[in-house]
């Protein structure tokens, strides 16, 4: 009896000696020479190509670096608190940094700057802003996106309107979308002019153009009810409710998923305007999925009646960030600082069509041959460039507001009313988390 | 059973019935044999039962120290409105798709116990969307589901019915997770076929003979001698849709978790949420725990109901 | 249904003895009924079929789909693909191109930003440039005939959900498998020692930890899910491997137990009791007469693990962070989440992923269905 124990008692320690030895990567030795770095990207529109990027550290400093890239959102939050976080992080925005710092999750970074030689006057200041916290400086920006409009000149030309002119205010955008709305015989919807929302939310950059934000600017407030707020969804909500929310939802069922693909509903027709990126004129989209597409991009328009508002447009970008957990903060420092040097920030960036952050870099021809990548280029220079306000709320104030965007946008619900539940839920949190 | 019941004899105050030298070798086999569930119930059921009984009563913090905060948890629940959300969505699911998904797999167990031509190539056919692993039925579904290409609305189209938007309309969400729930019950249609097919067919003979229809034979003779399958699929499907994960994180696609607007928001997906998005292990404990007794009231409800429906032959 | 039936040729023998116009008549009616009886039933489970078939379908033609149809609206059945042409040894697609000379099919050579670059097969020396799409009107359309890409399934298998960083679907497969093998053993190795004591072990407590075992098929998993988490990935440092999915299987399961359990108590006591009389220790009753009689639910538990464990997403959703090691499971999913629609290898993937449970399931057959009988027809 005792000797089958035994005898299974060792199978099952051998077993899991095995196991532990193929159980996969993730483990690293804590050593002063690491032999591998992890470097998580929140982002990831070509991972091939940021690899590769990246083995070119290895050949300078011999450590081989591991990429991951993109990630979920809710791998976010437990990467960062977990035994085993990445070296590097960078987030697809600062807006939650002040969040994560609240919770001790990041390193400051102010020592690691100076001791890795990284010059804080190279950067641009308005995406530099989103990391600052008083005199600590909690990340540093690497690349930095602005938001624009894009037009389908296939389906202006269809629609009667001139391919090569865009509207020129809000209102006027609102008229061209009318004309490019189109429903078939059967009454279903075919294609639809203008979506304010699609990919992802552009409440920022409508606030401003109606002048406001939904925090004050020195982020000590929330405004989340003021009436630039309440204009900005008024203005996104006619674009489903004057075609019948449920149509409009129909039809665009299943759009965000189809975003990295040759049927975004942009380049299949489906679609004639809508707000996006600077990295689509790039070449990891629409030269990548329809090269056949014929578009054009301009600065969003400002509001008729606020001509002055004309090329407001909002600097936000991806942030690195060092866990507070890493393992090995010396080497997390060189790669940082080897990520931040103006001729790796103008490779990367050159490369995936996203505005340097590094003042040095910009001055690479990369940014400016493309006519279509120069309007973003002229945008980050505008005197409107604004930024995103953030708070350390900004993590739930961001989920909670977006249920009130699709309550208001999709739903058609009443905005005030919605938005002065949302201030009396978010302005005493604030003021606790500022304490 | 016996033996072990004579020797119990409670008394006041209690005292411990005097172990036989046998009734001490057959323990201490019995506890070598029971090891790995043993250790394993101390380590991955008691211990965390316990520490997640300990974090609803705090406020988590991955590198301080956790703040002890007593009900405060329990209370933030209350006033949660999605909180309320969630457990309206996962009450819908258990009270309308796990009777309306027993019902169908009787009903195609009936069915499939019919003498038709053909009836094994059938069998196969009901069964096997049910091996398909979860994550890629509920992709397929999803684009079965599209209101603009997929085929159920196209094959609706065609009878002149106009498909419902199942994937953004909040109304239409949980129907369309229910149709996928369905799409997979193979595995009880074969519980229910096997339990038709020891129904006593000379009962069923005596009431045709006696003048009754097929539906009188039906509800009077094969349902209540199934009626032990259907409680304990009634049980097992309650415990499992309380539960239910998986196919609602995948079914959001790249959305918000709980999208359209919160419909598909389940309790273990919005636990799930407050955990890992949130970082509020201490609310997603507390969660857990409410969860915990929701199903033990759920299962002591149905068993007390059952009594009275339950028949066991012989 | 069988009893009807049967019934039925009964009544009909009895019948046939004693017939005047109005039995006859009412004989025929009968046959009458019962065709149209069967014919319904047929039709109905007919159209019930077509819900479970149609989209097991539809999963397995699109795997086949080329890019040119993944979102063709109307959806179509079949597969379309382009049709190419050989052009100075390359193959390009080939087009209806509305040119100043009527409807013509060329070949294309490039496509940039709305305009393509086009040859004429029969004489390619010349290149042509046209607009694809002038505002509404399509001036150039490609080609389409039916065609299955297989191709999809080793592009899709290659590529895996994240391409360039070498984890494939191969990977994830080789992933699930691993895990899926461990689990199988540690069930088998951990669920029938337990499950042998409480069927045919007789000790105080028996049936008190018994009782305790069903009541633990109550518990959700989400109220251990938080602390196990934090034991796995902080305490113990194991996130990222697959230990924290496979360690658990070791230390059994309350529907293991209880399937097994429910077999074992079929074996005949006297076996047993003819051992024990013969001298031999409990152990060596499990080992050398219980287990070796088990072998058909051994098996069935068997296919049940693997099942359970191919099917697997929430833990490696939570344990799995880097995408070398994500199982199919997680992979799928992670492939739908990158925002790529490229449905047609995702079916491809998705295909691959149900197979070895098709195929396990033809062979075990028997095993399956009685395992499921086992769990569900008896209390």
């Amino acid at each position: 009896m005792h000797k089958q124990l035994y005898n299974l008692i060792s199978v099952f320690v051998l077993a899991s000696m095995l196991l532990a030895s193929c159980g996969g990567g993730g483990q690293q030795a804590a050593s002063t020479e690491p032999e591998v770095l992890r470097v998580w990207i929140q982002w990831g529109d070509n991972p091939q190509q940021i690899q590769e990027l990246f083995d070119k550290y290895t050949a300078i400093s011999g450590i081989k670096v591991e990429v991951t890239a993109p990630l979920e959102e809710d791998k976010i939050l437990p990467s960062l608190t977990g035994s085993e976080p990445p070296d590097v992080l960078v987030l697809s925005g600062g807006d939650l940094v002040k969040s994560y710092a609240k919770e001790g999750l990041v390193t400051e970074l102010s020592d690691i700057i100076k001791t890795g030689g990284i010059d804080l006057n190279d950067f641009f200041e308005a995406p530099l802003r989103q990391c600052k916290s008083g005199d600590q400086i909690l990340c540093l920006p690497w690349g930095t996106d602005m938001y624009a409009l894009f037009w389908n000149k296939d389906m202006f030309e269809a629609a009667g309107l001139d391919p090569e002119i865009p509207p020129k205010t809000m209102e006027e955008l609102a008229e061209f979308a009318d004309k490019m709305t189109v429903r078939d015989a059967d009454g279903k919807l075919t294609q639809v002019g203008f979506l304010p929302d699609q990919g992802w939310d552009h409440s920022d950059l409508y606030v401003r153009m109606f002048g406001g934000f939904w925090y004050s600017e020195d982020g000590t407030q929330m405004t989340a009810n003021s009436q630039p707020m309440i204009d900005s969804l008024t203005w996104q909500q006619q674009f489903y409710t004057k075609y019948n929310a449920d149509d409009v939802l129909a039809l665009s069922a299943g759009w965000a998923d189809a975003y990295m693909s040759a049927d975004y509903p942009f380049y299949t027709g489906k679609m004639a305007m809508y707000v996006d990126g600077e990295w689509m004129t790039g070449p990891n989209f629409i030269n990548a999925f329809k090269p056949e597409a014929s578009y054009g991009v301009a600065p969003f328009p400002p509001p008729a009646d606020h001509p002055e508002r004309a090329n407001t447009a909002v600097v936000q970008g991806t942030v690195a960030v060092i866990p507070a957990g890493a393992k090995n903060k010396d080497a997390s420092a060189k790669l940082l600082a080897w990520m931040m040097s103006p001729e790796i920030v103008a490779e990367e960036f050159c490369f995936n069509a996203n505005l340097p952050t590094s003042k040095k870099a910009a001055t690479d021809p990369c940014f400016t041959e493309n006519p279509k990548f120069k309007v973003f280029t002229d945008l980050m220079s505008s005197p409107n460039a604004t930024i995103i306000v953030t708070t350390p709320i900004s993590l739930e104030f961001n989920d909670a507001y977006g249920v009130v965007l699709e309550r208001a946008v999709h739903n058609g619900e009443d905005p005030k009313s919605l938005l002065d539940d949302l201030q009396a839920e978010f302005e005493p949190k604030l003021q606790e988390a500022l304490k | 059973m016996e033996e072990l019941q004579i020797k119990r004899k409670w008394t006041w105050p209690p005292r411990l019935p005097k172990w036989s030298h046998s009734d001490r070798l057959n323990f201490r086999t019995g506890m070598l044999f029971l090891l790995p569930w043993t250790i394993g119930f101390l380590a991955f059921t008691l211990y965390p039962m316990v520490a997640s009984f300990y974090y609803s009563f705090t406020i988590y913090h991955p590198r301080l120290p956790n703040e002890w905060i007593g009900l405060q948890n329990y209370v933030n629940l209350w006033n949660d409105k999605l909180f309320w959300q969630a457990l309206s969505n996962t009450l819908y699911m258990v009270a309308i798709g796990v009777p309306l998904t027993l019902l169908a797999s009787f009903f195609c167990a009936v069915l499939l116990n019919l003498k038709v031509r053909g009836q094994s190539i059938y069998r196969v056919i009901y069964f096997l969307p049910s091996i398909v692993p979860t994550v890629a039925s509920t992709i397929l579904w999803l684009w079965i589901l599209n209101p603009q290409t997929g085929i159920l609305n196209t094959l609706l189209g065609h009878i002149g019915i106009q498909g419902p938007n199942w994937m953004s309309n909040p109304n239409w969400s949980k129907p369309g997770l229910i149709l996928l729930g369905m799409w997979g019950m193979g595995s009880t249609i074969v519980i229910y076929l096997s339990g038709l097919q020891d129904v006593p067919i000379s009962l069923l003979e005596a009431a045709e003979l006696d003048g009754a229809s097929w539906w009188q034979r039906l509800w009077n003779i094969t349902v209540p001698m199934v009626s032990p399958i259907t409680l304990f699929n009634l049980i097992t499907g309650v415990i499992a849709q309380f539960q239910y994960f998986a196919q609602a994180y995948v079914f959001r696609g790249f959305q918000a978790l709980g999208y359209p607007l919160n419909s598909t928001l389940f309790y273990s997906v919005y636990l799930y949420q407050n955990g890992f998005l949130w970082l509020k292990m201490g609310y997603a404990s507390a969660m857990a725990w409410v969860l915990f007794i929701i199903i033990l009231i759920c299962t002591v409800l149905l068993l007390k109901v059952s009594e009275r429906f339950t028949y066991y032959a012989g | 249904m069988r009893g009807d039936e049967m019934t039925t040729q009964t009544t009909n023998q009895i019948l046939r003895t004693e017939m005047d116009e109005e039995t006859r008549k009412r004989m025929r009616m009968h046959k009458i009924r019962n065709f149209f009886k069967s014919m319904f039933s047929h039709a109905i489970i007919n159209f019930i079929g077509l819900f479970f078939l149609v989209p097991f379908l539809w999963m397995l033609l699109t795997a086949f789909k080329s890019s040119q149809d993944v979102f063709h609206t109307p959806p179509r059945w079949l597969p379309y693909d382009n049709v190419f042409v050989d052009v100075n040894g390359e193959q390009l697609p080939l087009y209806n191109v509305q040119t100043e000379n009527g409807l013509k099919q060329l070949a294309a050579v490039k496509i940039v930003e709305g305009v393509g670059t086009f040859v004429d097969p029969a004489n390619p020396g010349q290149q042509m440039e046209y607009e694809i799409q002038q505002g509404a009107t399509k001036i150039a359309e490609p080609i389409l005939h039916v065609s299955f890409k297989w191709q999809n399934f080793p592009d899709a298998m290659e590529r895996g959900s994240r391409p360039g960083i070498g984890a494939s679907f191969w990977v994830y497969f080789r992933n699930s498998l691993i895990i899926a093998f461990f689990s199988i053993v540690g069930t088998l190795f951990s669920n029938t020692p337990v499950a042998y004591a409480f069927a045919r072990l007789k000790f105080p407590g028996r049936d008190i930890l018994f009782v305790i075992i069903l009541a633990t098929m109550m518990l959700p998993f989400q109220v251990t899910m938080i602390p196990i988490y934090l034991f796995f990935n902080d305490f113990l440092g194991w996130g990222n491997t697959f230990l924290p999915l496979i360690i658990p299987t070791f230390f059994a399961n309350a529907y293991d137990v209880f399937l097994l359990r429910q077999f074992f108590r079929t074996i005949p006591e006297e076996m047993c009791d003819a051992a024990r009389v013969d001298g031999a220790s409990e152990w060596q009753i499990f080992t050398r007469i219980v287990l070796p009689l088990s072998v058909p639910v051994l098996a069935t538990v068997t296919v049940f693990t693997f099942l359970w464990a191919w099917n697997d997403f929430t833990g490696p959703l939570l344990f799995l962070t880097s995408p070398k090691n994500f199982t199919m499971a997680l992979g799928l999913q992670d492939f739908q989440s990158q925002r790529s629609m490229i449905w047609n290898q995702l079916m491809a993937a998705a295909t691959v992923f149900t197979v070895p449970i098709v195929i396990a399931f033809f062979f075990a057959q028997k095993t399956f269905i009685q395992g499921i009988k086992l769990t569900g027809s008896k209390e």
